[in-house]
């Protein structure tokens, strides 16, 4: 069904001809497929459903007129950049699908220590623009492919460089929305007309209304530019990269070194991240490679350092004395960055890591120390760029066991989560068989609290429709064991309340229905009352949790 | 294969973005870390590979119809491979530019082709060559007092492949000439095909015109073995890569080497010496052709295999084209070379480089598209503060002739062998 011709008209008139499109063919490629369960509202075998158009705005204005345009004829609309996700597509019939492309400017104010970005500049981008001046931003878990601004106002945004920079909501400073209504919205210092340099300005939280804690996923409107921290970067002004593709890798520099830090228990390994969280010393620090699985992740880092190797040598690479001595070294494990701001800086900092090795029994993986294996290490953790890593083995993946409690919390429960996904990957086929523990995550995010946020990687094949539904089992199984500890939603299942099985958006009344019945339901009445003053006619679809406090009474 | 056998490829796609940008650990600026000039000039997500893949899906289960919009959108592609690079990066077992030319075939298969593609196919049937309006009579005219040996009448060391471009344009005859005369100069037997000189048909292959491509390989192959060829050097680097991949795929057995290959061998062994400084500050554009897509074809045959439950791979280890061993240092080993120039790069170069926008018959069937992409590499070529934009590769070169920067501003375009005969 297109929309009525006065529409298409209309949204015509505001990006130019060029810039629109109601064709069939390219409306289809606006729809998100199976093989991108990343966006945790699946797996499903279904896509996500069809636009009637899709629209490509060039600047804040044209955004607000199309938002206007859609509240005139009540039309859904959905606002994306890089579509890494499901939250970025629509999920109804009548809808317009925004697509964010051409707003890509990103400018750096060096006094201010931040980068001004619109929608498109993805982190990789932003962060080569900010280290010409001695910058680097917060690069998300999710990778330098994404967007910087969506990743700051839409989603949680952890990564390796949290524990020194804060996560994506610790970054934000002045922000411009186009609020679901269709009206301008400008915040923090912004607001008041003095520049971008502050979050917060007079009153209350603004940031913490259109954005929480998780990100709103587009339900507040459109973000359509934003100021983000920088911190300071003491390497190179561009990546010295060597290297045959795709075993790409750097050298920064003596200031910089990467090491794999590995533990002989749990318990050691929490005491360690304890010592690093209080000891300021890590410039990034994520439990990293372990994405690949406990059995496979000496093997798959052999297999990405090296050009001419493929996932076809796994086996012969696991018979190899030294990859397997190395791997089981490194069972419990997590990358560090240091970086020395002065010689004697660095100096201090070795020496604190090897304090905290003494105290804790630990330490360095020797594979991880070779020249080509560290270089890789160090530029990957910056950058989060060469290879999507969570698509290497099987091309999708679904993240699992969302663990972000603090690390005392998640080591109790990390081998019970290995145990349950190691008896799948053993009893039956729809998962690839990685060793169970395939956590990945920051040491210590979301307000430096020395808290984790972990998911167990779990790979499938999407092509394959017997590993889709057998993974949805998996999937469904881990709910039981969140519930067992009381951890809530499994990471796998956030969205599970946002879009039916088929990819449509749940409606008011199911919402309703679904959260009037949990334990605070105000909580979600709270919501509402957010949504309705941001976004009255609710035309951005269903990610943001509400209940109508009607249904309450 | 057909369409439909790159079904586990469309539906395997991760939307990574790797397609789109340059490897993320290469980017250095926001103004030049995009590499998919479909995209870059059309901006929706269908033009590019993931797009592709989803618009075939769509077009499979009969959502979508081969009307103007799509077939537009699925000939605008250049097929200068980048995506491939980029999508190979992160993965194993997805070809990108492999589906891009097969849904091309798809669309030519039902006669859905674009007005400027007509005339350039019609006129490689009619005269066996791809540039319309050259005519088969004239091809061997810039060979006249050259002292090349017919092939077929006296046996050579080496076979010399102009291509139309060098053979037919004017300007460009000069250079083909001209390297001509650098390689006997160092000693080298060479001959050419004479009569039976014809199109490569490379760009039929780019444009989806997978028949014209296949009847016009074989005949040059039957051609190529009658005259006893062993070696072919080619200045162009579409014949260049459709000699050294296509042609292998279809039992072409000799060896194939671009000029500059040769030139820097001879270089290396003494045979050619500079005798003149040229003081030039240059950057070198890599041709996608004898870059990323130069890599050598390797028969292959095997199956299938998933290991460890899901991951997906084959046994034997298949071959892997991701632009790794592509002709990049050859032509930097020659300006090297040259007393007096000094090479200064671009950002995007080597296996990421951006194209030139000849590639896939786009220059003939979608100028404005063509233009834009070749006016990016001006402004990126005019960014380094290079005298001249040097390449290997005429329609590249040709391509960048007639463009103008993000300011208006042309620069300098020079073939490699130009800047050889001006140090000689």
């Amino acid at each position: 069904m297109a929309f009525p011709k006065e529409i298409y008209k209309a949204l015509e008139d505001i990006v130019g001809k060029r810039n629109i499109s109601e064709n069939i063919g390219v409306c289809e490629t606006y729809r998100c497929i199976p093989s991108q369960s990343s966006a945790h509202y699946g797996p499903s075998e279904h896509w996500t459903p069809l636009p009637q158009a899709v629209v490509l705005p060039g600047s804040t204005e044209e955004v607000q007129n199309i938002i206007r345009l859609c509240n005139k004829y009540g039309i859904e609309f959905k606002a994306s950049t890089t579509f890494w996700a499901a939250m970025g597509y629509i999920g109804g019939d009548f809808a317009l699908q925004i697509d964010l492309r051409r707003m890509k400017s990103i400018e750096i104010d060096v006094k201010n220590m931040c980068a001004i970005v619109e929608p498109f500049a993805i982190a990789a981008t932003v962060q080569a623009e900010a280290m010409k001046v001695g910058l680097n931003l917060n690069i998300p878990g999710v990778g330098c492919s994404s967007s910087a601004l969506a990743n700051a106002s839409s989603w949680i945004a952890f990564g390796p460089n949290t524990i020194f920079m804060g996560s994506g909501s610790e970054n934000i400073l002045g922000m411009e929305w186009v609020l679901g209504g269709g009206e301008v919205l400008r915040t923090g210092s912004l607001g008041s007309g003095d520049g971008w340099f502050c979050g917060e300005g007079p009153g209350p939280s603004q940031r913490g209304l259109l954005r929480g804690l998780f990100g709103t996923a587009g339900t507040t409107g459109v973000c359509t530019k934003m100021a983000i921290r920088l911190h300071p970067w003491p390497g190179p002004a561009d990546f010295p990269t060597y290297g045959t593709v795709p075993a790409y890798k750097a050298d920064f520099g003596p200031n910089f070194k990467c090491y794999t830090l590995c533990y002989p228990s749990w318990e050691a390994w929490a005491r360690s991240v304890q010592y690093f969280h209080e000891s300021d010393i890590a410039y990034s620090g994520h439990r990293q490679f372990s994405m690949f699985g406990r059995n496979l992740k000496a093997a798959m880092l052999k297999i990405i350092t090296d050009p001419d190797k493929q996932l076809c040598d796994i086996p012969e690479l696991l018979e190899d004395p030294y990859i397997k001595e190395q791997n089981e070294k490194m069972k419990l494990d997590y990358q560090v960055i240091i970086a020395g701001f002065s010689e004697r800086d660095l100096e201090y900092k070795e020496k604190a890591i090897d304090y905290i090795l003494e105290q804790t029994g630990g330490w360095k993986s020797e594979m991880m120390l070779e020249k080509d294996m560290h270089d890789y290490a160090l530029l990957y953790l910056t950058r989060l760029g060469h290879k999507n890593l969570n698509f290497v083995m099987c091309g999708a993946y679904e993240g699992t066991f969302g663990l972000s409690p603090n690390v005392w919390r998640t080591i109790q429960v990390v081998e019970d989560a290995t145990a349950q996904k190691r008896k799948w990957e053993v009893e039956h086929t729809s998962i690839a068989a990685t060793g169970g523990d395939s956590a990945m995550g920051s040491l210590s995010g979301i307000g430096g609290g020395g808290a984790t946020g972990w998911e167990f990687f779990t790979n499938f094949d999407a092509y394959d429709k017997e590993s889709v539904r057998g993974t949805c089992k998996f999937v469904d199984g881990n709910q039981e064991f969140h519930n067992k500890y009381s951890f809530g939603p499994d990471f796998c299942r956030w969205n599970s309340d946002v879009r039916h099985m088929n990819g449509y958006n749940y409606t008011q009344e199911e919402h309703d229905e679904m959260f009037s019945k949990t334990p605070q339901p105000w909580i979600f009445a709270y919501q509402y009352k957010i949504r309705e003053a941001v976004n009255p006619k609710n035309l951005s679809g269903s990610y943001l949790r509400t209940v109508n406090p009607e249904k309450l009474k | 294969m057909a369409l439909k056998d790159f079904r586990p490829m469309m539906e395997r796609c991760s939307n990574c973005a790797g397609c789109k940008f340059i490897p993320f650990d290469k980017i250095k600026s926001i103004r030049f870390a995009e590499n998919c000039p479909s995209i870059g000039y059309y901006n929706f997500m269908t033009y590019s590979a993931r797009g592709r893949f989803q618009l075939s899906q769509s077009l499979l289960d009969g959502r979508t119809k081969l009307d103007d919009t799509v077939t537009e959108a699925i000939h605008s592609c250049t097929s200068c491979g980048y995506c491939d690079v980029g999508c190979k990066v992160t993965r194993y077992n997805l070809e990108t530019l492999e589906h891009n030319i097969e849904q091309k075939a798809y669309a030519v298969e039902q006669g859905k082709v674009l007005e400027g593609q007509k005339p350039v196919i019609e006129n490689l049937k009619k005269e066996q060559s791809m540039l319309p309006g050259a005519k088969k009579a004239n091809r061997t005219d810039w060979a006249k007092d050259l002292n090349l040996k017919d092939l077929f009448k006296e046996k050579a060391e080496v076979a010399f492949f102009a291509g139309c471009k060098y053979s037919y344009e004017p300007k460009l005859q000069k250079i083909a000439q001209a390297a001509v005369k650098l390689l006997q100069g160092a000693g080298v037997d060479l001959g050419y095909l004479g009569a039976a000189d014809n199109c490569c048909a490379g760009r039929a292959h780019q444009m989806g015109f997978l028949n014209e491509f296949k009847d016009r390989a074989k005949a040059n192959i039957k051609a190529f073995e009658t005259a006893g060829v062993k070696t072919i050097v080619t200045p162009c680097s579409d014949c260049y890569h459709a000699f050294k991949r296509q042609y292998a795929k279809l039992g072409l057995n000799v060896k194939v080497l671009h000029v500059v290959e040769y030139v820097d061998q001879l270089i290396q062994e003494g045979k050619i010496k500079f005798t003149k400084t040229v003081p030039m500050t240059v950057t070198y554009h890599d041709p996608c052709h004898l870059g990323r897509l130069g890599e050598e074809y390797i028969p292959w045959e095997g199956k299938e295999k998933k290991i460890f439950n899901q991951i997906h791979t084959w046994e034997p280890r298949r071959p892997r084209y991701n632009g790794a061993y592509g002709i990049y240092d050859a032509p930097r080993n020659i300006l090297k070379a040259i007393p007096g120039i000094t090479l200064v790069e671009m950002e995007r170069i080597r296996e990421y480089s951006w194209c030139c926008g000849a590639g896939g018959g786009c220059s003939e069937s979608n100028p404005e598209f063509s233009a834009w992409t070749a006016g990016e590499r001006i402004t990126e070529a005019n960014a380094t503060g290079a005298d001249a934009l040097v390449t290997a590769c005429p329609w590249c070169k040709d391509n960048f002739v007639n463009a103008v920067d993000e300011n208006g501003n042309k620069i300098e375009v020079l073939d490699i062998i130009e800047l050889v005969q001006q140090a000689m």
